[in-house]
This record gives C-alpha cells, structure tokens and sequence, in this order.
C-alpha cells in the first residue's frame, strides 16, 4: 500500500493550465524524483500536495485518507512536511531555533498548557529538544547549533531548510530543488544525506531538473514538460526515453541555434 | 544570575510601591495611573505587532471596553466588575468578530483597514446619542469604588492590573505560544509548512491582545470619570504605535519605555505652551533619527560601551 497516491492532480491560473492530469505514488520510505525542464509545473505539483495551493481537480491520499485541499498545517500533522526552493529559513535565527520552530508539532501542548508550562509541556519540549539534537547530528549542523542562520555558507543554508522540515518528524518529506545553486561537492552532500532520511523510514519526494543528480539518487521518476506526466519509470528506463531526451536536449539544441 | 535577577524585581517592586509616599502631589499620582492604564494598551498592541500586523485602530477596542463598562454600571446599575467583565468581553466579541476577516490582510492594507475600522467605531459612538452621549460623551461615570477617589489608592488599583496585563503579554511571548508568534513574523509561509496554525494563533493573539485593551479602556473611563468619541480617534491610536515604535518594537520594554516616555514628556513640557507642540514633534524626531531601533537602543548600546570598557580593563 502506497504512502502517498495523487490522482487526477489539476490547477489551472485564469487560462494557464500549470498542472494537469497528474497521477503518482510514493510508498514507504522510497525516494521519488520529479523531474523537468523549467516551468514544467514541478514546484505547483508540490504546492497542490502540500495544501499550500488548493486544486482545481484531483484527489490526494494520505495513508489512506483523502487530504485534498487541506492546509499546510493539518497536513504537517498528518506527516507530510515540504521545504521551499528559496529563503527557507529564519534567517535572524541560530541554527538550533530554526530546528525548534521546524518541531512545533511536537512542542506545542496548547495555549494554556503553555501559559501554565504544565508538567506535559515540559515533557513534551524535552523530547523534541532531544530530537532536534538528533537531527542537528544526521546533517552535520551540530558544530554550528548556536551560529546565525544568515552567516551561514549557501549550502548549509540548503540543509538548514531540510532539517527544519524533518523536525517535524515527517512520514514523507518533498523536497524542492534541495540541491539548486550547489557546488559539486555540496550537492553529493546533499544527495547523502537525502539517502541517510531514507534509511531512517522517511518517504521523500524530490525536485530538480539535473537529470544525473536524480537518477543517482531515485528509486523511480517522473518526468513532467508542460503540467503533464511526460514519462514516468526506473531513472534508467527513463534517460533512455525518446520523449524525455526531445524535452531536455531538444530544447536547449533549439536555443543553441537562435 | 537568576538571584541577581531577583534582587531587581524586588528593587523595582520597591520603588514602583513605595515612591507614591514620597510626595502628596496628586499631579504625579494622576500620571502614574494613566501611565499604568496605557501601558497595558501599549504592551497589548506590541502583541499584535509581534505577529507581524500594525493595527492602527486598537482604541477602538479600548472604546468598546470603556463605553460598555460605563453604560453596564450607569443604566444597568451594576457593580463595577461586572462592568469591567462585560467590557473586556465586548472588546473581545468585536476582536473574534473582525479579526478573521482583518487578519487576512497583509502589510499596508491591514493598516489602512485597521484604520478605517477605528474611525467606524469613533462614527458609530458619535451619531447615537441617546445611548453613548453622542460628541459629547458620558460625564459623572462613577469609580470604581468610593476609596479610588485618591489618586494613590487608584495608582495601587492600576498598578495591579499593569502587572498582570503586562505580565500575560509577558507570558505569551516566552512560552512556546511565543515562538510561534515570532516564527509567523518572521516567515509566514515558512511556519505555516512546520505545523503552526497561522490565522488560529493571529486571531487568538488578535483576541486575547483587544481584551486587554478593552480592560485598559474600562479602567481608564472610571478613573478620568468621563467618556468621548475623541478621547478614542486615531490620535489614540497612533500614539499606541508611536509609543511601540519609539521604545524599540522588537521587545516588550521598548513598549513600556515609549508608554512613560511619550505619557510624561507632554507633561514636562507644559510650562511651555505655545512651544509644547513642536518641542514635542522635535524631539521624536530626533530620537527616531538617531536612535532608530527605539529608546531601547540606548541600554544596549550602554551595555556594549560598558562591556568594552571593562575588557579593556582586564
């Protein structure tokens, strides 16, 4: 039984349809990738799934049950957590109340609870501090738990962003463009780490349009051009694929020539 | 350092009770009793600023408390606390009413609506006079209680409500409600993705923020002994900002500073009539410009100059 089903996804803007007709599973901890040329409606998919954008047509099914069109923050509870392509941190921030901010879930008893710092609240931000400490580990950001967000290098911002998401305590965590504007060697970081929150039982779904850095690292993948499914299948089936190889070659040769 | 912590609250507590004793002059007193009451107005708008809205209508609330408490213990002929009870619940009503639909609204155009809402609210006092006094308002409100005709016994009376007011607002922002409050501010999106309930903790922020306005109100018209339209324009209003964005808006001393600074520097100016106005104007202006980040700048800049000194020493 898959984690994660989307059938039938659609949104359209005014006359612009973004996504349409989107259909994919996610099972437990498995990595997706999602790939495709540049407005190919990669980052809408993630919106609708998400909540943060409501569709206009489509189910989306959470651990059998129907989450469509509900908001971030029920789906969060649900276990379904995304980061953001840009500015995905709390920048004036250290590193360690970015993590607590991402745990909030976990450490929010209620308003009066938390007024009164009852016996459960306590219990309740002891636990999460311990997994935030946990996480901070994984991603190799405990040597910079008290640093400012904003003083950090771009790639360790990147992480930064993943692990607020996965102090949420996620079942299935989607990633978009973790590894944008990386040098070679922060993106094999990032690509490790994506592995290690997989072995730890979290499902992923990841954005990108390099082609090598998803195939490396995806049990399957969807290709998208235009709001459509453009191929889907295992990540070498998938770069063989005639249709795959028009949309990505095809138009950057067309560019090429003007 | 939690003992030397201490030992302030129970220097302040001293002072704050027992400078009262140290002059009859009932001038003082009267300041220090407006100055409690509208330090609670200041501290609460500094809750709503927390989450990221100005709202340039918050004496409307504090006008709903007023007129409710007053028209509950005059027509009804009810005990005061029911009239502080009934108005800090109508200041709140209103909040839960409007503030779902406010809240929705970002940067400028909350400001402008806020706005518009509090000058609604002035309107709608000013044009049923038969139940609010219309322009001229409700003279002869009685006190409290007969005893708070002193101008000390009633500065007691508002310092308790101050310490308690504040204090929730206090309370808010360093429990875990107020990482919330702060995540919102300082990335809406972003908080709403780890599970924080945005509009929900606005609103309650909203509520919870207009009732103690609605508490300051109440306190306020039993002590001047008199409500108006006037008293609750956006002059009111703008003061509250002013006296947020004066202190320093990113805590809550800076409220409380803007709240003694901007309540007794019209008063040390009285002497000067004719120049009070602009005397005034200048010097906000000139604190602004040099002191960008609010009065609180000054202690932490002290505190740094102080610090570098000292290693310098060592």
């Amino acid at each position: 039984m898959s984690l994660l089903s989307v059938e039938g996804l659609a949104k359209s803007f005014g006359g612009l349809q973004a996504v349409a007709d989107l259909s994919f599973e996610v099972g437990e901890s498995e990595i997706l990738g999602i790939i495709g040329p540049n407005g190919a409606g990669k980052t809408t998919a993630v919106n609708l799934v998400s909540g943060v954008i409501a569709p206009s047509a489509g189910r989306v099914t959470l651990a059998d049950h129907d989450v469509t069109g509900l908001p971030p923050h029920v789906l969060v509870e649900r276990g379904l957590v995304r980061t953001f392509q840009a500015t995905n941190v709390y920048a004036a921030q250290t590193v360690r109340e970015n993590l607590l901010r991402g745990a909030f879930r976990q450490i929010y008893p209620g308003l009066l609870p938390a007024l009164f710092d009852t016996a459960a609240a306590r219990a309740a931000r002891a636990a999460a501090e311990r997994y935030v400490d946990e996480v901070m580990h994984w991603l190799d950001l405990a040597h910079v738990a008290d640093q400012v967000a904003s003083g950090l290098p771009y790639g360790f911002q990147k992480v930064l962003g993943m692990a607020i998401g996965l102090a949420a305590r996620p079942r299935l965590i989607m990633l978009d463009e973790p590894a944008a504007g990386l040098s070679a060697e922060e993106t094999d970081h990032v690509r490790d780490t994506i592995r290690m929150v997989r072995a730890r039982g979290i499902a992923v779904v990841v954005i990108d349009h390099n082609m090598r850095f998803i195939s490396d690292l995806c049990d399957r993948v969807l290709v998208m051009a235009q709001g459509r499914e453009l191929a889907r299948g295992l990540p070498q089936e998938v770069l063989r694929n005639a249709a795959v190889i028009e949309a990505y070659l095809g138009k950057r040769y067309a560019q090429a020539r003007h | 350092m939690a003992r030397r912590r201490s030992h302030y609250y129970l220097i302040a507590a001293a002072v704050l009770l027992g400078w009262p004793w140290l002059t009859d002059d009932k001038f003082l007193h009267h300041v220090a009793v407006l100055i409690c009451i509208t330090a609670i107005a200041a501290a609460s708008l500094h809750l709503i600023i927390r989450t990221g809205h100005v709202s340039l209508g918050h004496a409307a609330f504090m006008a709903a408390g007023a007129y409710v408490s007053v028209l509950t213990v005059m027509q009804l002929r009810m005990p005061w606390p029911v009239g502080l009870l009934a108005g800090t619940g109508a200041a709140a009503l209103l909040a839960a009413i409007v503030g779902p639909i406010l809240l929705r609204l970002t940067g400028k155009y909350f400001v402008l609506v806020t706005f518009l809402f509090g000058e609604i609210v002035r309107m709608a006092l000013v044009v049923t006079p038969a139940l609010t006094g219309g322009a001229n308002g409700i003279f002869e409100v009685p006190p409290p209680w007969p005893f708070l005709l002193s101008n000390r016994a009633y500065y007691y009376f508002a310092l308790a409500f101050a310490v308690f007011g504040v204090g929730l607002c206090a309370r808010l922002l360093t429990c875990e409600y107020g990482r919330a409050i702060d995540a919102i501010r300082e990335g809406e999106r972003l908080a709403e993705c780890s599970g924080v309930p945005v509009i929900r903790v606005k609103v309650t922020v909203f509520v919870i923020a207009c009732a103690l306005a609605g508490m300051a109100g109440s306190l306020q018209a039993h002590f001047i002994r008199y409500v108006g339209p006037e008293s609750y324009s956006i002059v009111q209003s703008l003061n509250l900002v002013v006296m947020n964005v004066i202190g320093g808006m990113t805590s809550l001393v800076g409220a409380l500073i803007g709240t003694v600074f901007m309540i007794t520097l019209p008063e040390l100016l009285r002497g000067y009539v004719n120049l009070q106005q602009i005397l005034f104007g200048f010097i906000l202006f000139a604190t602004m410009a040099f002191l960008p980040g609010g009065i609180i700048e000054l202690g932490r800049r002290l505190r740094g100059f102080l610090r570098a000194r000292w290693a310098g020493a060592a």
